[in-house]
């Protein structure tokens, strides 16, 4: 079997292709094509020379809709609301999450409010209609809005969570007259309680829905035309995949996907090498994002926000800081040295690239101490110019005194580590988590560079770099399986008397889970269910999501669960009654996905080093031996310092610290002499 | 690595470890969400964290409600004072005086003293808003409380560990005068676990990069937050300027507007805010601390002149504070401080008119300027339990030079702190039903950049009897406007029953109304003040505000002088025809000196325009009504019309400091525009269904 996997970054799309009969795994990149992205995705796969015609499966990470939103490009939505609520989603949650500046704005709604249209119907908290939806007030906004360009469209009631019954009344009839238009409701999207946040995961589903729609077809279109038979999956930001088929319906599960694949390829590889706590570190020009894997569970959860607005299907939990390579150095008014959050992006780039740039970036400042080399050349098309590095860190120099090239640059590296180790803190220490019980997994075309300073920060001592970690988030997608959320509101207490609709409510949950699968065209065989269930102690607001065996209702079963859940998340367990809000079930479909061969360079370690150079370390200029990562044998052992290089990332290796190869190639850092 | 440190510590070093610092408040505020009980922590975020040196100086926060952090240095220096030498490691010390840097009686604060050997060094805090501190109503706040006793106990610093023994005595004492004493040992856990961890991280770091160098670093990164400040200061021009606002009191039922007067003086890198001739403090909700008064005065400042930028105590040290005592800006016992969150808003309200003349494009329209809590609680039958609603609706923010303020979004004073909750939890938890949840058409003040606007939420008691409170201010005298913006819309409540909307007797303030199975409370928040002259906006943003509902037809003719045709397209020549008209209409008096006091008042104090009866008749102005003047400066003088034969004919006698407010002298021609108000000074409201009983007003159960 033969399969492509394809991640479209903001500057480069990056592909792997894998065939299972010779074992091979080939690499590529090729820049982004923002306009015709689907044109970037086929370049990609073409530089790998895939042939499409014999390709069975093709796994896809986007970030078309996320970007649509960061630029407010998407479709112009529609929202049909509940009356008297017209107003949900501008008004918001009214808090302000930057401080100290009296000019600071709200973010905008995506829907102007001419284009909200309240009807008067009203379903209340136990789910009882309190006010019938009128048939004909639905067909008359149809009418209406038929008179408009088709557009996108959101129909979003209270309580549908509970009771979905207006809602799907209103679709039927809407799909009906408007049939170019992208209709979605909001319980269908997100079955769960509080509607700002529900309101506005559907309207974000569909102010994506007609962008992304139309790229999927596109794509479809010319990777037909090039023989392609085989099914197009893509990557979801839980950390599964779902066909395009689904994803056109439900594009909001793309949007945190971006650095999906590379959680999903990290806990791949943590099984593989017998590693489980993991935290991924994944810095690439802009951004970087860093996620705790306890376990090699996934970490989920339904809090995030794009752009300030919230999204609140299952995600990968990942924290993203806006500082990468392109990030600039600079001074602020109170003559404090800080790095980012501006960045030099793609264009110019840093100051390196000879292509305008003057301001400091993080990359000018590992080139200017040797950690990076003008020999090098940036996912094989960029070269990097050392003076013009030098030269733009002589402005931080000049500002202050006691500075000199090395120190500034070094001071800039330690600078920007720091603002990854706040970000890795909050999602371990600030959870409970205490990070010397994991390994950190570093990719990304910048992560290599710096993990072992943020290992030291935190005082991890085992840092894991994967083979060709500028291509991880690709492998990512291939490994991946097929993964659906179900979601239904069900409340009841934790006594058995209430309890005793629970296994019936399940065993319909998953009945559509499993017809779900099977239209996607996955055998029953090869689809697994899990149940959970969210929960909480009365009085909380919160609920805490539970694993669950199968049939089990057994009150005194499923509460010891919840308390143990609840002692690990927070600290303590309650006397207090507890009850369920909501019963979920993920069904995971396997499928066939790429092995790591076994490592088989063989050789002397010598016959891998390509030279040497002098870099700075800790203000201490020493003459380091520079290796060729494909060249290093099996089992190589390697005391720092040192650099290995490879496609599109650079490792290194402090004094200090030593490097071993592993058994799939990857590299196993870890702090000491030997 | 090679963490050694220069004896100069070298910036590299500063930036981390001052990270590091903020990282453990982080930590500490985790600590405490992940512990917490309460919604008003897990859903309203209504908490702080904080480090202070041994100075009581505070070092690092993260984002924390600029209204708790702000004041707790006051609280730090009291305990300190109070316990001088006699304090040792496991000490852990309990206050919420709000004549001692606390804040209302809810917000309880814990003080850690961290101890490097015997010396002391740091003292992690944490404050929180418990739900229930005792007093007379549950939640522990009305609107109409005479004294401190009837808003909860009232805690001194005192110690509640001593050499790490807990004072079970202390506990008992809490747990006695408070209503749901489980849920404070709970909240009191919540705040123990916050400040040991931070204890156990303070520790590692001064392990790693040695004491010195750690305090050295804080001391550093004060001294820059304060060079900043000061360097910010410096573009200002020197001088002094005044402004003055009010809040709302009610005595015996009387409206009694209380003054509140600023003036702030620029000398070089430093500021001085000075609130000389405010109000003496009266027995009313309407009185605060200095420390909660400098917090407003940092925040205007803060927000306007520096945003960005760490915010720590070197960034305070420019500002010097004084103020009368036993004033409404400092508050002495036993009168009632459960105001703060006014009293804080209106100190940033005087503030930005003082800022207004100095950096104009740096402000805004004053705020919306009231905290708003509303609270109801009663029995839910059905799920046999007690339920406390609580919501504190967010209104708008004032325009801008380059933007339209935010509508329903807190003010910047407030912290990220959710305002209200989703209708679908509200329903979900208590008997009620939410009839309509949005934006308060014509609300926003109208100017060139207009005001954001209030919330229209209108809640359905679906149970049996309950209780309602609230506790605001700008119910009666809206928000401001700058630079000819106009005022925003007010705070309204109404309580509608029988399908008649019934204001409150004392507009945006109440105790223990009772309402009965199907009442309604209408809560409208207010707006913010508009921005530059509203007959200067663009016609085109005022269509676009009308076709989105924003602004209604006959306000964008009326406040704007925009026509519109049929389309809602503007129609230019009605438009040109409407502002000229507008323009025209507007009066102009010259301004006479008059040195004769201007304030009047029973308890409080508001200033009067004297005026003829014939000159009242021409402006169209009526006795009582609450007019604005409009001068040089940007912000208005507002004062309340008073007939009076005895005043010169058509002039506007004006005091020295009424004329420094609108920046004129005598022979200047200043604008009067009049100011819609529910009640006027000394006036009762007038309802048919209400009858007193001795001083307190009592109503009928609706």
């Amino acid at each position: 079997m033969k399969m492509v996997g394809v991640d479209v970054g903001g500057t480069f799309t990056d592909a792997v292709y894998y065939d299972d009969q010779s074992g091979e795994l080939a690499w590529a990149k090729a820049p982004s094509t923002p306009r015709a992205p689907a044109g970037g995705v086929l370049a990609a796969m073409d530089r790998n020379g895939v042939d499409l015609a014999t390709t069975d499966r093709f796994v896809h990470g986007v970030t078309i809709g996320t970007n649509a939103i960061l630029e407010r490009r998407g479709a112009p939505v529609w929202v049909i609301t509940t009356k008297g609520f017209r107003d949900t989603l501008e008004i918001a949650r009214t808090n302000r999450t930057v401080l100290y500046d009296i000019k600071t704005l709200k973010p905008a709604s995506l829907v102007p409010r001419q284009r909200i249209i309240e009807v008067d119907e009203r379903v209340l908290a136990d789910g009882t209609v309190l006010r019938a939806l009128d048939p004909d007030a639905i067909r008359q906004i149809a009418s209406r809005l038929r008179a408009e360009p088709p557009a996108a469209l959101a129909v979003c009631f209270l309580h549908s969570y509970l009771n979905g019954s207006h809602e799907e009344a209103a679709v039927t009839i809407l799909r009906a007259a408007l049939p170019k238009w992208f209709i979605c409701h909001s319980a269908e999207i997100l079955p769960e309680m509080r509607e700002y946040e529900r309101f506005n995961t559907a309207v974000l589903n569909s102010y994506i829905g007609p962008l992304t729609a139309r790229y999927l077809s596109e794509l479809s279109r010319l990777m037909r035309s090039r023989g392609y038979r085989g099914a197009v999956h893509l990557m979801a930001s839980s950390g599964g995949i779902e066909t395009a088929e689904r994803a056109a319906r439900f594009p909001v599960h793309t949007v945190l996907s971006g650095p999906a694949g590379g959680v999903a390829a990290a806990i791949h590889l943590g099984g593989l090498v017998g590693v489980r706590n993991l935290i991924t570190y994944d810095m690439g020009g802009t951004s970087t994002d860093v996620c705790l894997i306890e376990d090699l569970n996934v970490p989920l959860t339904s809090e995030q926000f794009v752009d300030g607005l919230p999204v609140r299907t299952p995600q990968i939990e990942i924290n993203s800081v806006g500082a990468g390579g392109g990030s600039i150095a600079w001074v602020d008014t109170g003559h404090i040295l800080r790095v980012g959050p501006r960045s030099a992006g793609a264009v110019p780039g840093p100051a390196c690239y000879g292509k305008g740039g003057v301001e400091p970036t993080v990359t000018d400042a590992n080139l200017a101490i040797g950690r990076l080399a003008s020999s090098l050349k940036l996912a094989g098309t960029v070269a990097l110019d050392e003076s013009l590095a030098e030269q733009a860190v002589q402005r931080i120099v000049a500002v202050f005194d006691s500075l000199d090239v090395p120190r500034a640059a070094e001071g800039i590296i330690r600078i920007a580590v720091a603002r990854m180790v706040s970000a890795i803190k909050e999602i371990s220490v600030s959870k409970g988590y205490d990070p010397r019980d994991f390994a950190l997994v570093a990719f990304g075309g910048a992560g290599p560079m710096h993990a072992v300073f943020i290992a030291e920060e935190l005082e991890i001592a085992h840092v894991l770099v994967p083979l060709r970690p500028g291509n991880f988030c690709a492998f990512g997608a291939l490994i991946s399986d097929v993964r659906h959320d179900h979601l239904r509101t069900h409340r009841a207490a934790l006594i058995d008397r209430e309890l005793e609709g629970l296994e019936d409510a399940f065993v319909q949950i998953e009945a559509a889970a499993r017809s779900a699968m099977t239209e996607e065209g996955l055998p029953a065989g090869d689809v697994s269910l899990q149940r959970s269930a969210g929960m909480r102690y009365v009085g909380q607001s919160w609920d805490l999501i539970v694993r669950l065996p199968a049939h089990s209702s057994d009150s005194v079963a499923l509460a010891a669960l919840f308390h143990a859940a609840h002692e690990r998340r927070y600290g303590y367990r309650a006397a207090d009654p507890i009850e369920i809000v909501s019963l979920r079930v993920t069904a995971i479909g396997r499928v066939a996905k790429p092995k790591l061969s076994e490592w088989s360079i063989t050789g002397a370690l010598a016959a891998a080093q390509q030279g040497s150079r002098q870099v700075w370390f800790a203000g201490n200029r020493c003459n380091v031996p520079v290796y060729a990562r494909d060249r290093l044998p099996r089992d190589a052992r390697i005391a720092g310092p040192a650099i290995i290089e490879e496609m599109g990332a650079v490792t290194i290796v402090p004094p200090d610290w030593r490097v071993a190869v592993g058994s799939v190639g990857e590299l196993h850092l870890k702090r000491g002499a030997q | 690595m090679n963490n050694a440190i220069d004896p100069a510590v070298d910036p590299i070093t500063l930036e981390v470890v001052c990270e590091s610092l903020i990282a453990v408040v982080r930590e500490m505020r985790a600590s405490i969400i992940r512990a917490s009980y309460s919604p008003v922590i897990y859903e309203m975020d209504d908490f702080s964290c904080a480090l202070f040196n041994a100075r009581a100086e505070m070092v690092a926060q993260s984002n924390d409600h600029p209204g708790h952090v702000m004041p707790m240095p006051w609280s730090v220096r009291c305990a300190m004072e109070d316990f001088e030498n006699d304090i040792h490691p496991g000490d852990i010390i309990l206050l919420n005086d709000s004549y001692r840097g606390g804040t209302h009686l809810n917000d309880v604060t814990l003080l850690y003293p961290v101890f490097a050997g015997d010396r002391l060094v740091m003292l992690p805090a944490v404050r929180s808003h418990w739900a229930d501190v005792g007093g007379a109503t549950p939640g522990s706040y009305s609107g109409l409380s005479t004294n401190i006793y009837q808003e909860g106990l009232r805690m001194p610093p005192i110690k509640l560990y001593e050499r790490g023994q807990p004072n079970k005595a202390v506990m008992r004492l809490i747990e006695a005068n408070m209503r749901l004493p489980e849920d404070r040992k709970g909240d009191l856990n919540a705040m123990l676990g916050a400040v040991r961890a931070a204890e156990q991280r303070l520790n590692k770091l001064f392990g790693k990069y040695g004491l010195d160098t750690v305090l050295e670093c804080l001391a550093i990164n004060l001294d820059r937050s304060e060079a900043r400040m000061r360097s910010r200061i410096r573009t200002l021009p020197a001088g002094t300027y005044v402004y003055e606002d009010y809040l709302e009191y009610y005595d015996e039922g009387r409206f009694d507007p209380v003054l509140m007067r600023l003036a702030l003086t620029i000398a070089g890198d430093g500021v001085t805010a000075d609130f000389a001739g405010s109000n003496p403090q009266v027995p009313g909700v309407v009185n605060s601390s200095l420390a909660v008064v400098g917090a407003g005065v940092f925040v205007a400042l803060k927000s306007t002149l520096d945003p960005g930028g760490a915010v720590n105590q070197g960034a305070f040290r420019p500002i010097t504070l004084k103020a009368p005592e036993a004033s409404i800006v400092d508050v002495r016992a036993d009168a009632p401080a459960g105001a703060h969150g006014e009293v804080r808003k209106r100190a940033v309200s005087v503030m930005l008119g003082c800022l207004a003349q100095v950096a104009p494009d740096l402000v805004s329209g004053d705020l919306c300027g009231t905290s708003f809590p509303n609270s109801m609680g009663g029995r839910d039958a059905r799920r046999n339990r007690s339920y406390v609603y609580y919501e504190a609706p967010a209104g708008g923010n004032g325009g801008f030079a380059e933007a339209d303020g935010s509508s329903v979004y807190v003010n910047v004073d407030f912290g990220n702190i959710r305002s209200i909750h989703n209708a679908e939890s509200l329903e979900t938890d208590m008997p009620i039903v939410v009839e309509k949840s949005e934006l308060r058409v014509d609300s926003g003040g109208a100017g060139r950049m207009r005001g954001g606007l209030g919330l229209h939420r209108e809640i359905r008691l679906a149970g049996e009897e309950a209780v309602y409170s609230v506790l605001s201010d700008r119910a009666v005298i809206p928000p401001y406007g700058v630079g000819g913006g106009a005022s925003a819309a007010p705070v309204g409540v109404s309580i509608r029953a029988n399908g008649q909307d019934v204001p409150l007797l004392t507009p945006g303030k109440a105790t223990g109304v009772r309402l009965r199975r199907d009442a309604v409370f209408i809560l409208q928040s207010a707006g913010g003040g508009g921005y530059g002259d509203p007959l200067e906006r663009e016609a085109s943003r005022v269509a676009a505000d009308v076709s989105a509902g924003y602004v209604s037809e006959d306000c964008a003719r009326s406040a704007y002088g925009v026509a519109l045709d049929h389309e809602g397209r503007v129609a230019e020549r009605g438009t040109s025809n409407l502002r000229a008209q507008l323009t025209g209409a507007i009066v102009r008096l010259p301004v006479v000196a008059d040195e004769f006091s201007p304030y009047e008042g029973i308890k409080g104090r508001h200033r009067v325009l004297r005026m003829r009866s014939a000159t009242a008749q021409r402006l169209g102005v009526l006795s009582n009504q609450l007019v604005e003047l409009l001068g040089r400066h940007p912000a208005p003088l507002r004062a309340w019309i008073k007939i009076d034969e005895g005043a010169p004919a058509d002039v506007f006698p004006l005091d020295a400091f009424g004329r420094q407010v609108l920046g004129v002298a005598a022979g200047d021609a200043v604008r009067l525009r009049g100011i819609e108000t529910p009640i006027a000074p000394g006036e009762r409201r007038r309802d048919p269904g209400a009858h007193e009983i001795g001083s307190r007003i009592r109503r009928p159960i609706i």
